[in-house]
């Protein structure tokens, strides 16, 4: 059995989960997940404005206070915080420990029009990274179950056609990969567990692919068929969940409750497409918004006397009627009127704001805003393509 | 029995590029079998009118369903202009829909 457990969902979760995961009690590796679509829009801009940037700074935070004790402790730590730029962040980390990256998810130079363009990797290029002795891996764009799946093809020796066993691990993984998602965290019967502080989670795998979800002893929260059948549901599609190593057949799993957590059996797998998923952000344009409050009477007219005065082109107006009839709050008698504007032109944005507080003693009565807006920001546009598989190159280096 | 459906039902949804997903699962075989039969996709598109595009997978073994609904985030969370724009609370705002649940279910 090998013990992997999971400290981050996002670029933003609990920053001392590394060291709770560390301390709680006994692990073989430690992963982080920090890359969401979003999140590599983000690293993208950082990296226009900085080229040596482009990773997930927070998980070098964790790593100067947390290394030292990883290797002490002899757990193995596997993350994708490398995001748009791993060879940095392994070079950071170099000194400290035997560090390792994955890198080659980088397929801009096919989609120039992108600002950011990577191919979901899989999970043999972190096992090559851990069998060759590495104590840290670092990746860009992997496939979030892959952080998983790599130490257990590591430990195992795994073929790339033991697609039973990789879909196994591949479901550890998509439950590990939102953190305290797995354990009571968002959960719809809250109200039945004790969620206010809830452990991250732990994935015991066996040889065969199969796994106990759990957690360390103490920790709050909970492992139960129930908090695992909604993570298994989190962000996926049909029940064949395709992957750069495997499909895996959702509709094969089984899950059965234990002492000590959840059972997860029985799930097939098959070979994976020959198409590789690739993310890809591009600047959309600019963006700006404000929410004016609409009070008592009235409000369909104050509504429309503001887009009246407001009149400029690619606005979304959003009136939400969270207004009560005969009210004895003020608060509970007002609607929200929500307007965002979109457009290529940061001037038009920022004109946008100006526009809003201009009519503050010139509109409807009891004109206010919930917050005054700023000179608006650039948005991304999020899309996926995908490349033939053999095209892209993944590379394990060892530093 | 008219009542909310996230009496005997949980729920998870989220966001993949400008589709979002809701994941709906219960706890029992007869409710799975109730489930099963009653969210239709038309019938989900009645609880949140919002969506236009759906796909329904059935997942026996998580007694669970999974619905896509394509195009609700328009071109994903960093330019949507809907209000929750990762589809994070679509399946809590599904929970809360009253729907007609069999007596010996609650």
């Amino acid at each position: 059995m090998i013990r992997v457990g999971n400290a981050s969902g996002f670029y933003g979760d609990r920053i001392g989960a590394v060291r709770e995961m560390l301390e709680g009690g006994e692990l073989d590796v430690l992963t982080g997940d920090y890359l969401a679509e979003l999140t590599m829009l983000i690293l993208g801009r950082d990296k226009l404005k900085d080229p040596n940037t482009g990773y997930a700074k927070t998980f070098l935070k964790q790593m100067e206070d947390c290394l030292g004790l990883a290797i002490d402790k002899g757990v193995k730590i596997v993350t994708n915080a490398g995001g748009l730029n791993p060879e940095g962040l392994a070079r950071a980390l170099q000194g400290q420990a035997k560090v390792a990256y994955v890198t080659g998810d980088d397929v801009k130079d096919r989609f120039p029009e992108a600002l950011t363009a990577n191919a979901y990797l899989g999970a043999f290029d972190i096992a090559e990274c851990l069998s060759a002795g590495a104590d840290v891996v670092v990746t860009g764009r992997v496939t979030d179950a892959s952080l998983v799946v790599g130490p257990a093809i590591a430990h195992y020796g795994w073929e790339k056609t033991d697609y039973d066993r990789l879909a196994g691990a591949t479901v550890a993984g998509h439950v590990l990969e939102c953190g305290t998602q797995a354990t009571g965290g968002n959960y719809s019967f809250f109200t039945e567990i004790d969620a206010t502080n809830s452990g991250f989670p732990i994935a015991e795998i066996d040889e065969d692919g199969s796994c106990l979800i759990t957690k360390h002893e103490g920790t709050g929260g909970a492992v139960t068929v129930d908090t695992v059948t909604a993570q298994l549901l989190y962000e996926i599609g049909a029940p064949a969940y395709l992957g750069p190593d495997v499909t895996t057949h959702f509709d094969t799993i089984r899950l059965d409750q234990e002492t000590r957590g959840v059972r997860i059996s029985g799930t097939k797998g098959s070979p994976p497409p020959d198409t590789i998923k690739v993310c890809l952000n591009t600047l959309g344009g600019f963006r700006n918004s404000v929410t004016f409050v609409l009070c008592g009477l009235d409000i369909d007219a104050k509504a429309a006397l503001l887009k009246n005065q407001m009149n400029q082109e690619d606005i979304t107006w959003t009136l939400a009627r969270t207004d009560k009839d005969d009210a004895d709050t003020e608060e509970t008698a007002s609607a929200f009127l929500h307007a965002t504007i979109k457009t290529p032109d940061p001037k038009q944005a920022k004109a946008f704001a100006r526009k809003a507080i201009e009519l503050a003693l010139a509109s409807y009565p009891g004109f206010h805003v919930t917050a005054i807006p700023g000179d608006g920001t650039p948005f991304g546009v999020y899309k996926a393509a995908y490349v033939p598989k053999h095209t892209v190159n993944p590379k394990a280096v060892l530093l | 029995m008219r009542k909310p459906l996230g009496t005997i039902a949980g729920a998870r949804s989220g966001d993949k590029g400008g589709d979002a997903n809701v994941g709906v699962w219960v706890r029992t075989d007869a409710a799975y079998a109730w489930l099963r039969e009653y969210l239709t996709v038309e019938k989900l598109k009645e609880l949140l009118p919002e969506a236009t595009t759906v796909d329904r997978y059935e997942l026996p073994n998580l007694k669970a369903l999974n619905f896509v609904l394509h195009g609700l985030l328009g071109e994903g969370v960093a330019s949507s202009t809907r209000f929750d724009p990762q589809a994070k609370a679509l399946g809590e705002w599904l929970r809360a829909r009253h729907v007609d649940i069999p007596e010996e279910l609650l």
